[in-house]
């Protein structure tokens, strides 16, 4: 306590030590009422809403990386389901349709056809 | 979460506790808080039965916010002392000149019946003396000087500053110094000085 407190208490304090020594204290009774007031607030209060676990599709969704990495996935997807669907023009046209065998590594392909004859 | 847990937990805490469900920080609660509000309760009334009404209606009240706490908010004990003191000043608003109740018998075993009796009857004469304060003067010296809390929380409290807090109780304790001078010898009061 302060000594401004001290100074202006003029015998007080014994007042206060006696009032501390002799608080009310609550009854049973009154102790087993506000038990039941809690229990009877628990009771019509909802308990809160446990987080769900997500959904599989949700998962996959996350795991990808959300919206733009899925959204680039399909523009490739559906690019693709165009090139294929659709004949490229001057890929091939029946004119020079010529094609071309390179053998990059001959000897390569000896050794996995040939083995010890 | 088990009983013996709870004891080192905040009020705060437990109050998180109690909104999710956990019947046993109600149980906490209700033991520690109860009758800290009983006491305050009765020393801002002077009334037991009339500080009962008020304890469970604090109580109740906390127990209904419990949902809507936010343990960075404020204190329990803070929050509880401000609506007790608001049920009380609108109870002696509302039925004045009650008379006091008998108080409570004295718990000190080494005391001699004398000593007990003696300090029983300062309790009282200080009950009589702090009932005609003013509310707010009551209110900021059982703070200050029963309950021992510092000047800035019973601002926060009473929603004053800590000046006003310091001019309440100072004026409280001249009022209540001259109230109870009359009663030194009756009170052994002069002994300990």
């Amino acid at each position: 306590m302060a000594m401004s407190d001290r100074d202006d208490m003029s015998g007080l304090e014994v007042f206060f030590d006696a009032a501390r020594a002799h608080a009310a204290e609550p009854s049973v009774a009154l102790m087993a009422r506000i038990e039941a007031d809690a229990q009877a607030v628990a009771a019509q209060t909802p308990a809160p809403p446990r987080p769900r676990r997500a959904s599989l599709s949700t998962q996959l969704y996350r795991l990808l990386g959300g919206w733009p990495a899925v959204t680039g996935l399909a523009t490739a997807a559906m690019a693709g389901v165009w090139l294929g669907i659709s004949l490229p023009e001057g890929m091939l046209d029946g004119a020079n349709e010529s094609a071309y065998l390179i053998d990059v590594a001959p000897e390569l392909a000896f050794d996995l056809a040939g083995g010890n004859f | 979460m088990p009983f013996d847990a709870m004891a080192e937990m905040s009020d705060e805490a437990l109050l998180v506790l109690f909104a999710n469900g956990d019947g046993a920080a109600a149980r906490a609660l209700n033991l520690r808080l109860t009758p800290r509000v009983m006491g305050h309760a009765y020393r801002l009334l002077g009334n037991h039965a009339e500080a009962e009404d008020v304890t469970q209606e604090a109580m109740l009240r906390l127990w209904k916010i419990a949902p809507e706490w936010r343990q960075d908010e404020a204190k329990v004990t803070t929050w509880l002392y401000r609506v007790v003191a608001n049920l009380c000043i609108d109870l002696r608003r509302r039925a004045r000149g009650v008379a006091l109740e008998s108080i409570p018998e004295p718990e000190d075993g080494r005391a001699t019946a004398a000593e007990i009796l003696q300090d029983a009857a300062r309790a009282e004469a200080l009950q009589e003396a702090l009932d005609q304060l003013p509310d707010r003067q009551r209110q900021a010296v059982v703070l200050r000087h029963i309950e021992g809390l510092a000047n800035p929380e019973i601002a926060e409290i009473m929603e004053i500053t800590t000046e006003a807090v310091e001019s309440l109780t100072a004026r409280g304790k001249r009022a209540l110094t001259a109230a109870l001078s009359g009663r030194q010898e009756e009170l052994g009061y002069g002994d300990e000085r």
